[in-house]
This record gives C-alpha cells, structure tokens and sequence, in this order.
C-alpha cells in the first residue's frame, strides 16, 4: 500500500518535503478508507466500523479546513491600513467593492431600525461589550494616572520648597546649623522615586496593553461587515451566495470568539495588576513623604495657641512707634487684636427697604405679593412684625395647623406668619397712581408751602399714626396723602410730633 | 564759594556721623530682605497649596472614572475594588482639603498680616528721609550764613536760620533713634512670630501623611492579592502581555 511505499522511504531530505508529510497523510486517510469502503460488502462485520472511521477522518478534515480558513480570514483582515497609502486604497475601489460596501450600509441601516438580524451570536456581543468597557477602562486609566502623576511630580517639591523657606525665616542662621542637622533639604525628591516605578509598574504596561486594542477592533468591525452580507443573503435566500458569506462570517465569528475571551481576561489580569501597583506605590509615597516631614519633630500645640502667640507678637510690633505713626487708619483698626471678640448687640430688627421690595417683586408673581394694611404685631411663635405699607409675599395660605386664616408669609428679610385679615392684596398700579399722587402731593407742597393750616376743629388722635389737635392749633403739612394715597389724611407736624389728621379738620391760613 | 568744589559733600559727614548711617543701612537691608523673604514664601505656600488639592482632585478622578465604568456593571470583584479605591481617594481629598485650611489659617494669613507692617516701615524710613534732607538744607543755610561776615543782618538771619534748624534736627534725630531702635525689635520679632508657624506646617503635613499611610495601607490589605513584590507583578503582566501578542488577532507591530 501507498502508506507502507512512504514508511519504506527513509530518507527524507529536504524540510519542506517533511513538513508537508502530516498534511499529506490527513489528507490520504479518507481516500483510503473511502477505498476499503467501497470494496467492503454491506454485509461484512467491519463495515458499520468503516462506516464511522470514514466519517470521523472527513469530520477531522472540514475541522482543519475551517481553521485554516478563519486563520486566513484573520490574517487578510488584520493588515494594517495605515500601511496603505491613498493610492492603494483608490485602487481597491471598483465596481464590486463599491457594491458591497454599499450593500453592507443598507444591511446596517435595515437593522437599526427594524430591530434585530437574523444572525446573532450572543456569546460573541457579550464578549465583545466586555473588550469595549476594558478599551475604556485601560484607555481612561492611562490619561487619568498620568495627569496624577505630573501633579505629584508638581506638588512634592513645591511643598518641601515652601518648608524650607519657612524654615529659614523662623530661624536664625547659627541656630540652623546646630539644631536642626537633618534638614528636609538632604532627603531625596520622594517623587522622583514614585514617578520611575509607577512608569515601569503601570504606565508601561498600561500603554502597550492600549495599543493592543484596535487589532482586533479592527476585525470585529470586518466580522460585522460579513454578518450584514450574511444576513442580506439569508433574507433573499440566495443559496449558494450566502453558503460563503456563511462560512465566511462563521469562520470569523469563531476565531472572534475564541480569542476575545483569552484577549479580555489578560487584560483584565492586567489592569487589576496595575491598579494593585498604583496603590501600593501611593502607599509607599506617603511613607517616605511621612518620613521626610518627621526629621524635624515639633513640639505639640494647639491652633489656638498660634493665633494667640502670634497676635501678641503683631500687638508688640505695631505698638512699635513707626508703625503707629505710619499707618493708614483703616489698617490700624483692621489689625487691632481684641483679647475678645465684643458680644454682638442684638440687631435691631430691619425694617423693609427697596431692595427687599424690590426682589420680592422680582421673585413672586403679583397675585402672591400681598401689602399690609396696618402695623401688624407678633404674637405667637414664628409670627412676624409688619408695618403698615410692608410689601410681602404670600408662600402658604394656611398654618401648619391648617387654619387659613394665619398665612406664611415673606418679607424679603425673614419668613414667618401674620393673620391674613391684615393684608391686602398688593396692587402695583395703585401704589403708581399712590407715587404719582405723591408726587403731586410735593408738587402741590412746594406751589401752597407758604400757607400754614390750623385745625378747625379739635381732632382726637385713635392710634398713633394720627396725631391730636386742638381747636385753632397750627400744623404744619408734611404730605397731603397719606401712604396708600388718600387724600382725606394729611401727614402734619406739630411741636417735633408727627401723625395724620383728617383733611377736612385743617383750613387754611393765608398770610396778607 | 566756587573754589572749594567739593564742600557740598562735606556736611553729609558732619550731619549723620558714618557709623550710624551704616548701621540704618544694615537693619533697614535686613528688613528688606525680610520683606522679600515673607512676599515670596507667600506666594510659593500659595502655589504648593494649589498642587496639593490639583493632586488629589486628579486622584478622585482617577476612582471617579473607573466607577462609572461600565466594567463595573459586569465584574463584581472589579467593583468592589473601585468601590474601594474610591473611598480611599475621596478620603485623601477631604484630608487633603482640611490639610490647605489648616496652613492657610495657620501660615498664610499670617504671613499676610506680618506683610502688611512693610508699607509702614518703608514710609517712616521715606518720612526720616525727608526730615535727613529737609535737615541738611537748613544747615548748609546755617553754615552758609555762619560764613558770611558778622553783620546785623545777617546775624539775624543766622540766628532765624538756626531756629529753623533745632526743630527740624531734633524730628531727623528722634525719628532716627525711633527707627534704629525698633527696626532690629521688628526684626528679632519674626523668630518669634513664624516658628508656630513653621510648627504647625510640619504638623499638618506630618499629619496628612500618615493618615494616608494608613488609608492607602487598608486599601492594599483590601485588594486582591496582597503582598505581591514589584517583581513578580511585572512578570505577571510581561507574561500577559506576551499571551495577548500571541493571539492571532492581535496586529503585529
């Protein structure tokens, strides 16, 4: 037989000649048993045995066929494209290539919006979701740990700079020299240290392991392109074309598969190695930093106490003459150390200005905004005072206890309740026409300010905004309105006392 | 007069005697320097603060990224290691946060307040200058009348001259004796005023770092494989990265 011919040829001389002997001999072993097969009468024991041995040794075959095929695939797929210059490319470009790609988009397209293909490898998106994350992760690292790395490299040195400075500038010179002959002038850079094996530990790794991530993108996205011919072929139900694209995708998809999972847990191993590294050499910075600042161990003390050893020393020093004379006054008062901060006196409660009215009109919208029709007084916890005229905003119409009669209000200055029976819905065109009156009122003040008014008849003041008048009494007008503009009130003065008094009660008195 | 040229230069002499010129120059350039020292030293604590909070903002951010992987979604050992991590950098920041407060308080404000007592200086120094100027006028104009011939008026004029002089000598020479005696006392004082301060930076630095010792000391505990040498991991990951080099849909470089 052929395979006792070849045993009997002992030399083999060339190394291509015994390369190619396994291929050969796979590659017989179905012809031969095809052979003993077809000379075996279906009757004979053996010929089930034959049966399976046949197609066990062609199942190895497409086996290594298929290999070889994926292997193929992966190497004419992976070529760099960098390597191709524009030329190149142009030349790639014709009728066919055009097709296909034109095809393959229309395929993607087809997809994203009709939802899933036809094809799906879970197996496979899975795996490759986990290279993406990793890409990210590795990719982030690498920028994220360099950036720490240069400000470590900034920071260190600077600190022991701005030490050493401060150190001379408390001491005297001689007393350096005895005392303090460890100074952090002689350590080594403790960053230096750290930059060099962080470098060697991550960085690097980091680095090579990034720049092994767009090979196989590379191919996921060619593994993609042949699952969308595949599918295009599967949905016109092409046969013949679609048993290659097929086969091609398939081949792509395994060899994918297998490998991306080998691919994904290096790397993983890799990057949890590196970020291991990174905190034990962060560990050890600091003990070395920790051990740099400790040559010089001070005595223990108290912020406090600083602040008060310090302030004597400044209080010393501008009690210095030169500085007393020389200084600009509000320095001098700036820099006074009082032993004790003066307890504040209560503030007196601030009244309304135009700044709280004016961002309560600019916050709440005007149905919110409600004005106080009479000084109103605090009475129960978290009441407020208002006087009459104070604008306020409504927040809540009723009390924590429900009762919507005591609403919650805000002045622009402090939030709190008042009794809804005293305020009035604020009206901004009424407080214009107030203003115009006003105005006409200091208009009309200045025309009649030689006319003095007296009482008419006796008035009894009822609260104390009005003021009391005795028959034939001489006032003097401030306002002819009063604040919501009526014009029935005039604000008058008598004898340094203001308050209102009724227009009507008031005549004029004409000097000749 | 024309023929005694350098009599201008001759009261310089008489006026201030030499010795004690030099000494005011000496404390006046020591304290000169002293107000170069303290407005450099501000600016470098100023910037080395910077560093250290732009360092440990970068550290969270390292943790920060890591976490909103979505690696962490799929590996759970890899999120209890970020989780970890991240503890750990947040840590550093606060720390490093209450590090800056603390020298800002203690050494910063400080050597601000112990700046702002220079203008004053200068000024009295640029005041006794004038008077030093307005005093050597007046007495080149007593001596120049000295010179002249005794006549009645100018007699007069000599002795209104000299009244002129006494009040504006006795300014120069208090304001002299002021500064040359409280110069070198502004001078001493500052051993005084920064050695807290210089304590409490070593303390808060001390401090800070073994607080991160310990933090970053936990944190190895924490991680997977702990007590792994330098070596091995490197080995670890050249064998990893060769595996990978190997897989055939890895592009060769």
């Amino acid at each position: 037989m052929m395979y006792l011919y070849c045993r009997g040829k002992p030399n083999l001389l060339d190394m291509g000649s015994l390369m190619i002997k396994p291929i050969q001999r796979v590659m017989k072993y179905p012809l031969l048993l095809c052979e003993l097969r077809n000379s075996t009468p279906s009757s004979h024991p053996d010929f089930q045995a034959l049966e399976d041995a046949y197609a066990a040794v062609k199942h190895i075959n497409v086996n290594i066929n298929e290999l070889k095929r994926r292997k193929d695939l992966v190497l004419k797929y992976k070529k760099n494209d960098e390597e191709e210059s524009l030329k190149d490319k142009l030349s790639k470009l014709n009728i066919h290539s055009i097709s296909k790609k034109s095809k393959r988009v229309t395929n993607h397209l087809k997809i994203l919006t009709r939802g899933e293909s036809q094809v799906k490898d879970n197996t496979f998106n899975r795996e490759e979701k986990l290279f993406r994350s990793l890409e990210k992760t590795v990719r982030h690292c690498v920028k994220n740990i360099s950036f720490c790395l240069q400000h470590v490299q900034d920071a260190m040195p600077l600190a022991l700079q701005s030490m050493m400075e401060l150190q001379e500038i408390s001491h005297n010179k001689d007393e350096e020299e005895s005392s303090y002959s460890e100074s952090p002038s002689n350590a080594p850079n403790p960053s230096e240290d750290f930059a060099a094996h962080l470098q060697k530990l991550v960085l690097t790794p980091l680095s090579v392991l990034l720049s092994l991530f767009p090979g196989p993108q590379k191919l996921i996205q060619k593994r993609y392109d042949k699952l969308l011919d595949y599918n295009s072929y599967l949905q016109r139900a092409a046969a013949d074309e679609s048993d290659l694209a097929k086969r091609e995708y398939e081949a792509l998809n395994a060899q994918l598969v297998e490998e991306l999972q080998v691919f994904n847990l290096a790397a993983r191993k890799i990057l949890l190695n590196c970020l291991c590294s990174f905190v034990t050499l962060f560990r050890d910075l600091m003990i070395v930093a920790q051990r740099v600042h400790t040559t010089t161990v001070p005595v223990p003390q108290l912020a406090s106490s600083i602040s008060e050893i310090q302030n004597r020393v400044l209080e010393e020093v501008q009690n210095l003459n030169f500085v007393k004379d020389n200084n600009a006054t509000f320095i001098e008062r700036k820099l006074s150390f009082e032993k004790k901060k003066p307890v504040q006196t209560l503030p007196e409660v601030p009244r309304q200005t135009d700044t709280h009215r004016s961002k309560l009109l600019s916050t709440y919208s005007t149905e919110e905004l409600y004005q106080a029709k009479r000084k109103c007084n605090a009475t129960q916890e978290y009441d407020i005072n208002l006087l009459e005229g104070e604008l306020v905003a409504v927040m809540e119409q009723k009390d924590p206890l429900g009762s919507t009669s005591r609403w919650l209000v805000d002045t622009g200055i402090i939030k709190g309740y008042v009794y809804s029976s005293f305020l009035k819905p604020y009206n901004p065109a009424r407080v214009q026409k107030v203003d115009a009156e006003n105005r006409f009122c200091d208009d009309d003040f200045d025309n009649i300010s030689l006319f003095i008014f007296y009482a008419v008849h006796a008035f009894q003041a009822r609260s104390d905004h009005e003021l009391s008048l005795q028959e034939y009494q001489r006032v003097h007008i401030l306002r002819f309105c009063d604040l919501s503009g009526n014009k029935e009130w005039w604000l008058a003065e008598v004898q340094g006392q203001k308050g209102y008094v009724p227009a009507n009660y008031l005549g004029k008195m004409t000097y000749a | 007069m024309s023929w005694i040229p350098f009599k201008i230069g001759q009261p310089k002499k008489q006026i201030v005697p030499k010795t004690v010129e030099r000494d005011f120059e000496r404390e006046y350039g020591k304290l000169q320097q002293l107000e170069e020292q303290t407005k450099r030293l501000q600016k470098d604590m100023k910037k080395s603060t910077d560093a250290d909070l732009a360092m440990s903002k970068s550290a969270v951010k390292i943790s920060l990224d890591l976490l909103s992987n979505p690696l962490c979604e799929q590996d759970q050992n890899f999120l209890n290691m970020v989780t970890a991590l991240d503890t750990a950098m947040k840590r550093m920041d606060a720390f490093n946060q209450e590090k800056v407060n603390q020298i800002q308080k203690t050494v910063i404000e400080p050597l601000k307040k112990f700046g702002s007592v220079f203008p004053s200086l200068n000024m009295a120094v640029k005041r006794r200058e004038q008077a030093l100027q307005d005093y050597r006028r007046l007495q080149a104009k007593v001596e120049k009348y000295e010179e002249k011939e005794k006549t009645g008026p100018v007699l007069a004029k000599l002795h209104q001259a000299r009244e002129e002089l006494r009040p504006v000598r006795d300014d120069f020479e208090a304001k002299n004796k002021q500064l040359l005696d409280e110069m070198p006392r502004f001078y001493n004082s500052r051993l005084d005023y920064f050695q807290p301060s210089f304590e409490s930076l070593i303390r808060a630095q001390v401090v800070y770092y073994s607080e991160m010792h310990k933090i970053f000391g936990d944190l190895t505990q924490q991680l997977d494989q702990p007590g792994c040498p330098d070596e091995q991991r490197e080995r670890e990951n050249e064998a990893r990265l060769s595996e990978l080099r190997a897989l055939s849909i890895v592009a060769d470089d």
